[in-house]
């Protein structure tokens, strides 16, 4: 064990309860033997894998495993080349990015949630703001957006934050994953797409955007969590797909499987 | 949650640090000279700073949004230039061919904008490429000659005349005009919030469903406009106009925004802020000749005080956040 990076030598928290998730119902996104390619290059083979309602499905494997091709094609920024789309139960097809997140799907980038230079009320409402007309223009509804804001953001529990009004760029990498996922959540997203979202944070902030993706699955929300190393996303899990050379190689649920052995793959898989 | 006290307020206003350093340049001259407020100097001041200061409004919402504009310098003078010809040399009716003009401003903002967006140059590029091309065609419309108008019309008088009994000129009460506006569309509109969010960080902006490329094209347009009819208002108020005119307004423009607070990578920025700077300029420029220094020196001034600005914004960038 001592050879291994400390981030997999060191015990992952599990927690000791199963959650119970209905699965009984729709998933709120499936993929029906999705398969794509780049012209002649294949790089998706026959994947089938559905997030539910209040489940958060880890989607683990190594660079070049076709995560951010997957990604991609749940954010509809690709559209397969084989295989159907469902989501909410309804056969989809998304011509752009927009229409995925008009219908809420809501992709969370480290890097591509937050505007720096803008306080936190208008990151919040950023291309949603609430306005009224005036004549031809749209007038912010600036009071209304801030108590919202900081509404939102209190119940998350971002004790830090202080004021609507604060700059964005005085929050922490973590914080900013935490405003952008409170966000999806307050306009009603159904489907959270998060890619590394704790990759470069410390022990304290990895916490804490764990957190905020708990709250969301408890909000009824499903969760993607997409990382090339499985004992990041293994604390808040409830399953975890690996994904090999374009195909789903093993879906670990945690009811079937205990901590140790969970550390076992892991150690057996240090790649990844 | 707590409000802001009243020291974070304060260091969260970009306008004062321009302000004070205005206000400091104006108790130097005042001290230093007997008769800088004299209406003659506050003419000379008023009207130089409120021409930079429109041209520098536009300016500023481009460079927000996180682009250049090397072009509004020569549109200075274009503009004027198709608005003298049309009516004084060929008498088109004078609001006609002041529509027609603007409307050809217009026409300079939307190629640079659609150049910039489609081909995704460096907007530097796309606007030093039509500053040569404006420059070439007002050498084309009035090669070295100086169009004239002796008895002012109308849209001259309300363009450039004196306002009643005081110093000042309607080019100043213009600029205020203007700059309320834009103040209200940087601070209380959609737009203006999607004006930040598109020069703070591209992605994010269009990831939340900001129209980016939009943004930037309409603020090319509202840069090259207001270019435009500054110089329509410097030619009325001189009643004449030359190819020459606005040299260097790209750069004092520029120069008047990043005094004012705006960053020169986007996302930052404030119109009053811009305005300052534009009186800072004009203040400078103005107090130095009454001060005896020779009037080119001025340049080498603003350049000076200019680094050491940037210099100071870098510095002081981490406190003092941006607008609420």
């Amino acid at each position: 064990m001592s050879d291994l990076p400390l981030h997999l030598a060191a015990p992952v928290p599990v927690p000791e309860k199963t959650r119970e998730i209905d699965r009984s119902g729709e998933p709120v996104f499936e993929l029906r033997s999705i398969s794509h390619s780049y012209g002649r290059n294949k790089v998706i083979f026959d994947v089938s894998m559905a997030v539910w309602p209040g489940e958060v499905v880890g989607l683990v494997g190594d660079n070049g495993a076709g995560k951010s091709t997957l990604l991609k094609i749940f954010a509809g920024y690709q559209q397969p080349t084989g295989g159907t789309l469902r989501f909410m139960g309804k056969d989809v097809r998304f011509a752009t990015p927009a229409k995925a997140r008009a219908m809420g799907i809501e992709a969370v980038y480290q890097d591509l949630a937050i505007v720096d230079q803008l306080s936190l009320w208008r990151n919040f409402f950023l291309g949603k703001e609430i306005t009224r007309p005036l004549g031809p223009f749209q007038l912010l509804s600036r009071r209304r957006m801030r108590e919202e804001a900081e509404k939102a953001i209190a119940e998350l529990g971002l004790t830090r934050v202080r004021s609507a009004d604060e700059p964005v760029s005085t929050l922490s990498g973590g914080e900013r994953q935490s405003v952008a996922i409170t966000r999806a959540m307050h306009f009603g997203a159904r489907l959270l797409l998060l890619d590394e979202p704790t990759a470069a944070l410390s022990v304290r902030e990895t916490r804490n955007v764990l957190a905020s993706i708990g709250r969301a699955r408890d909000h009824g929300l499903g969760v993607l969590y997409i990382d090339h190393n499985m004992s990041h996303v293994l604390p808040v899990a409830d399953r975890i797909v690996l994904l090999e050379l374009g195909r789903v190689v093993r879906v670990i649920d945690r009811g079937e499987v205990t901590v140790e052995e969970l550390q076992d793959l892991i150690a057996r898989r240090t790649h990844v | 949650m707590r409000r802001r006290s009243l020291a974070e307020s304060l260091l969260s206003v970009r306008e004062l640090p321009p302000a004070l350093g205005l206000l400091v340049v104006v108790l130097f001259f005042t001290a230093q000279t007997a008769n800088f407020w004299s209406p003659q100097t506050m003419t000379a001041i008023t009207t130089v700073a409120s021409t930079i200061a429109i041209v520098s409004v536009g300016v500023t919402m481009l460079m927000i949004s996180g682009e250049f504009d090397l072009s509004v310098g020569q549109n200075f003078a274009f503009t004027p230039i198709i608005w003298a010809i049309l009516f004084v040399s060929n008498g088109v009716n004078e609001w006609l061919a002041l529509a027609v003009a603007l409307l050809l401003a217009a026409c300079v903002g939307v190629v640079n904008g659609l150049v910039t967006t489609i081909f995704g140059i460096p907007s530097f590029i796309t606007t030093l490429g039509m500053f040569f091309v404006l420059q070439g065609l007002n050498n084309l419309l009035i090669s070295g000659h100086q169009l004239i108008m002796f008895d002012p019309s109308l849209a001259m008088s309300m363009l450039g005349a004196k306002v009643g009994d005081t110093p000042f000129y309607t080019p100043l009460l213009w600029m205020f005009v203007i700059a309320t506006i834009f103040w209200f569309v940087l601070t209380r509109l959609r737009y203006g919030n999607w004006t930040y969010a598109t020069g703070g960080k591209v992605g994010p902006a269009k990831a939340m469903g900001v129209p980016t490329g939009k943004v930037k094209r309409i603020n090319f347009i509202v840069s090259a406009v207001f270019a435009g009819l500054a110089g329509c208002m410097q030619f009325a108020y001189i009643r004449g106009v030359t190819q020459g005119q606005g040299q260097n307004y790209e750069l004092l423009a520029i120069t008047a925004a990043v005094l004012g607070g705006t960053s020169l990578f986007g996302g930052t920025g404030t119109i009053w802020g811009s305005v300052i700077g534009a009186f800072l300029l004009a203040t400078i420029q103005i107090g130095l000749v009454l001060i005896g220094v020779p009037g080119s020196f001025y340049v080498t001034f603003i350049g000076i005080m200019l680094v050491i600005v940037v210099i100071a914004n870098v510095r002081l960038g981490r406190f003092g956040s941006n607008q609420a």
